[in-house]
């Protein structure tokens, strides 16, 4: 890295792990949901 | 049931790709000098808040065209798009202060960007609280499309309030009148991270729909 620019790599790391866990569990959330509810509805195991 | 699996689908390719946009950011995108790699966080926290702010648009518009038409598939359509805008809205909240904590010292800062950023999202969770407490299945759609539309008008104030007030939070570098201010290989990366939260935006809100629609099926909506 170029002398002079900020030492700030560790912040950058933590946003994206940050943005990561909550896409990541949204999308779990939903997977759950769907699945959850897929079953009480009597649709086709599996889904989604 | 066939949006769930299109919406997982596209779900599941867009997070291969944004993998791909993190291995380019961090990789192949030049480092910004005077913010250091830190700047980069601007890859995920500009993308996620403008479909932030289109998910709520879209939520207003599906409320103005419920009021009227009383479709109920705009109703799922906008409680599934205020659903999606929060957890973007929370990227946002989640990673603006960690890149503020570098630039500006500080974690945050109630200037005029931030705060309507935070108002926006704060009601798109009453929102979210909205529809979970009103049981009734006729006033629910109804009292959730007025706020839809509040929540939509909030968001012009947040896109222009760099103008509008004097604050911490830089002017816009891409959406604004003049040219993008960024180098190619800086929008090239952007905007490959946008395409992908666009994909991740489609593919969750096809889920979410078709999650609404079981519920309803089920008794639950």
């Amino acid at each position: 890295m170029p002398e002079g620019v900020p030492q700030n790599a560790g912040y950058m790391v933590a946003a994206y792990v940050v943005a990561s866990v909550l896409l990541v569990s949204y999308a779990v959330s939903l997977f759950l949901r769907l699945r959850k509810f897929s079953r009480g509805s009597g649709a086709p195991p599996g889904l989604p | 049931m066939k949006l769930a699996r299109v919406g997982f689908a596209i779900t599941v390719v867009s997070f291969v790709l944004l993998a791909g946009v993190y291995v380019r950011a961090f990789a192949f995108t030049p480092i910004e000098a005077a913010q250091g790699p830190a700047q980069k966080i601007f890859y995920i926290h500009m993308p996620a808040a403008v479909w932030t702010e289109i998910a709520v648009i879209l939520l207003g518009i599906a409320g103005i065209f419920f009021l009227f038409l009383k479709d109920k598939r705009l109703d799922r359509f906008a409680e599934a798009s205020a659903e999606v805008g929060t957890a973007l809205g929370a990227v946002v909240l989640g990673t603006g202060p960690i890149w503020g904590k570098t630039v500006w010292g500080t974690w945050w800062a109630w200037e005029p960007r931030l705060t309507l950023f935070l108002l926006l999202f704060l009601l798109l969770v009453g929102y979210l609280i909205l529809r979970g407490a009103v049981t009734d299945d006729v006033l629910r759609p109804r009292y959730a499309a007025v706020l839809g539309i509040c929540c939509m008008i909030v968001v012009p104030f947040v896109h222009l309030s760099v103008y509008m007030f004097r604050g911490l939070h830089p002017d816009p570098v891409v959406i604004k009148p003049s040219r993008p201010s960024l180098p190619p290989e800086m929008l090239l990366t952007l905007g490959l991270s946008f395409a992908v939260f666009t994909l991740l935006y489609i593919g969750f809100v096809a889920q979410r729909v078709a999650l609404a629609r079981l519920r309803e099926e089920s008794g639950h909506a």
